[in-house]
């Protein structure tokens, strides 16, 4: 066995872009996944029945087919519907819709988690439904589920990886194409794990700075 | 005759078959004191909730200052910011200072300035002793001086009327004297409150009116001196011994051997069949709902 560690270095800042791809699709994507998911998750408890139903239905789909089939819908089943993204668009979008779906169960777990007697002392005052999900609810539910979104933004991060099969020349696709060049397969997926294993643990070292700063004084988490 | 603050006629209320308030008529005059007692699991707490419409009733009307509250053309969060309900488990805001936690519903509801409304916040926490406390959280603070909080926040929108929910109820014995004394204070300023309490000493010194409500009904009404001296009704009767013979087991001060006369005594410290009869209840719509739940179903 040779390995030739020589080719990081000579390939260094082509890697660095794909790197750097991959952390731009998965902010874009946790930040529109975070937002579709508050939506998609105050939906999930209205009350309303359509709206309810809707909801259910989309995360369901989206929870219980593979992310990849999903990425491929939206680049190549889409167009046939007049839809045509570019790759890197298609798999933002795929990525975004897929954690939306999983985010929207966060918050409505985190939303639960909140005793309904803070939202009948915020409605007892004369505060409107959106004004206590708002100002009392909805604060402390993502508090609560803080570590859970740290699971997911981990998550989204790794399987970023899979829009290559879409031809987004990311971290993974990028390894791929060095290894075309150079055959040091074990050198570029070790070097690429590295780089992800950073990424996902800057995510949880970040998250837990968010939580501690946001912590509740008095009660377990905050001092 | 003036209008009654809150009046309910015939008031209905079900869970399901489980007919909680069975017919409830009465009123709340300003500035008065209205002590509802009954045994656990006889609706006191639906009343209160139903008149806060954090229920909707199933039947009969709720009226406040003479508007019923069910009316199309109401805005309930209006008549909400005006007949305050305070809770036994506090329900203070728990992410937010004691001080945030009363200046919120200003600034939402009544559109007040955040320094106005922090101010407000501050004069409430000084009637209820806890100038020191503004910037404390929920979680830093005694369920009394939670429960002082709570009613400082309920005060700063000066409501017409307060809600009660047995506000000491999850207080330690030592901690119920501060809270009953805001509230004293609360009933002399002339404050027309709807008090459901176990704390028989507050509703005969401060009651202006006694309600005793058992399985959904208003057994006897009437000022404190009638209903705790003489009341007429049977259950009554019996409430009131069982309710004073767990006073006089919980004081520690008091002879052991006294004990078991008190048991043997005639109708003492039975229990309520009632809660019994609940529970079955619950168990069974929960089989019957299960299956539609399983598949995600309402
Ligand atoms: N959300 C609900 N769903 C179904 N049943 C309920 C609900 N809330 C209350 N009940 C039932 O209504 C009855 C009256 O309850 P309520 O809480 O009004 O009694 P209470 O007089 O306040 O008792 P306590 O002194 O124990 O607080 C009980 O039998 C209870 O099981
Ligand atoms: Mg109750």
């Amino acid at each position: 066995m040779n390995l030739d560690w020589s080719v990081i270095p000579e390939n260094f800042w082509f890697l660095m872009d794909g790197a750097k791809l991959t952390l731009i699709i998965a902010i874009i994507a946790i930040l529109f996944g975070f937002a579709g998911g508050i939506l998609l998750g105050m939906a999930r408890i209205s009350k309303n029945r359509a709206v309810y139903g809707i909801s259910t239905g989309y995360i369901e789909a989206f929870r219980g087919t593979p992310l990849l089939v999903q990425i491929f819908l939206i680049y190549f089943g889409l167009p046939s519907l007049g839809l045509q993204f570019t790759p890197l668009m298609a798999g933002i979008l795929a990525l975004s819709l897929n954690s939306a779906a999983y985010q929207a169960e966060i918050f409505r777990a985190g939303v639960q988690s909140i005793p309904k007697g803070q939202m009948e002392a915020s409605r007892s005052m004369g505060m409107t439904y959106n004004q206590s999900m708002f100002h009392v609810i909805i604060p402390q539910a993502l508090r609560n589920s803080m570590p859970t979104y740290t699971n997911e933004f981990i998550t989204l991060i790794k399987d970023s990886s899979l829009v290559m099969a879409i031809g987004v020349l990311e971290l993974t696709y990028s390894a791929k194409d060095v290894i075309a060049d150079t055959f040091q397969p074990f050198v570029l997926y070790i070097f690429i794990a590295v780089v992800y294993f950073v990424m996902t643990f800057s995510t949880s070292r970040i998250m837990r700075f968010v939580e501690r700063k946001f912590a509740i004084p008095g009660t377990m988490g905050g001092e | 005759m003036a209008t009654p603050i809150i009046e309910t006629k015939d008031l209905r209320m079900a869970f399901g078959d489980n007919e909680v308030l069975k017919g409830i008529s009465m009123q709340v005059m300003p500035s008065q004191c209205v002590v509802v007692i009954g045994p656990s699991g006889s609706g006191k707490s639906t009343l209160l909730r139903c008149m806060n419409h954090l229920n909707e009733p199933t039947g009969g009307t709720i009226l406040f200052e003479g508007h019923d509250i069910a009316a199309e053309d109401i805005d309930i969060n209006l008549i909400r910011a005006q007949m305050i309900m305070v809770f036994q488990s506090f329900n203070l805001f728990m992410h937010l200072t004691a001080k945030k936690n009363i200046s919120l519903a200003l600034m939402k509801v009544k559109g007040v300035e955040q320094a106005e409304a922090e101010d407000m916040a501050l004069k409430m926490l000084a009637k209820v002793g806890l100038s020191d406390k503004a910037d404390a959280y929920p979680g830093q603070l005694s369920g009394g001086q939670q429960q002082r909080v709570a009613i400082a926040r309920a005060m700063a929108m000066q409501p017409k009327a307060l809600l009660f929910d047995e506000p000491t109820s999850a207080l330690d014995p030592e901690l119920i004297g501060e809270v009953l004394d805001v509230m004293k204070r609360l009933a002399l300023e002339g404050m027309t409150m709807v008090v459901v309490t176990h704390e028989m000493g507050f509703a005969r010194e401060m009651a202006d009116h006694v309600i005793f409500m058992d399985q959904g009904v208003i057994c006897e009404q009437g000022p404190p001196e009638e209903i705790f001296v003489n009341p007429k009704n049977e259950r009554t009767k019996v409430f009131l011994k069982r309710i004073l013979c767990q006073v006089d087991a919980m004081d520690p001060l008091k002879p052991n051997y006294e004990d078991t006369s008190l048991e043997n005594g005639n109708g003492t410290c039975e229990t309520a069949p009632v809660a019994e009869q609940s529970a079955k209840e619950v168990v069974k719509n929960d089989a019957r709902t299960g299956l539609k739940r399983w598949f995600g179903l309402r």
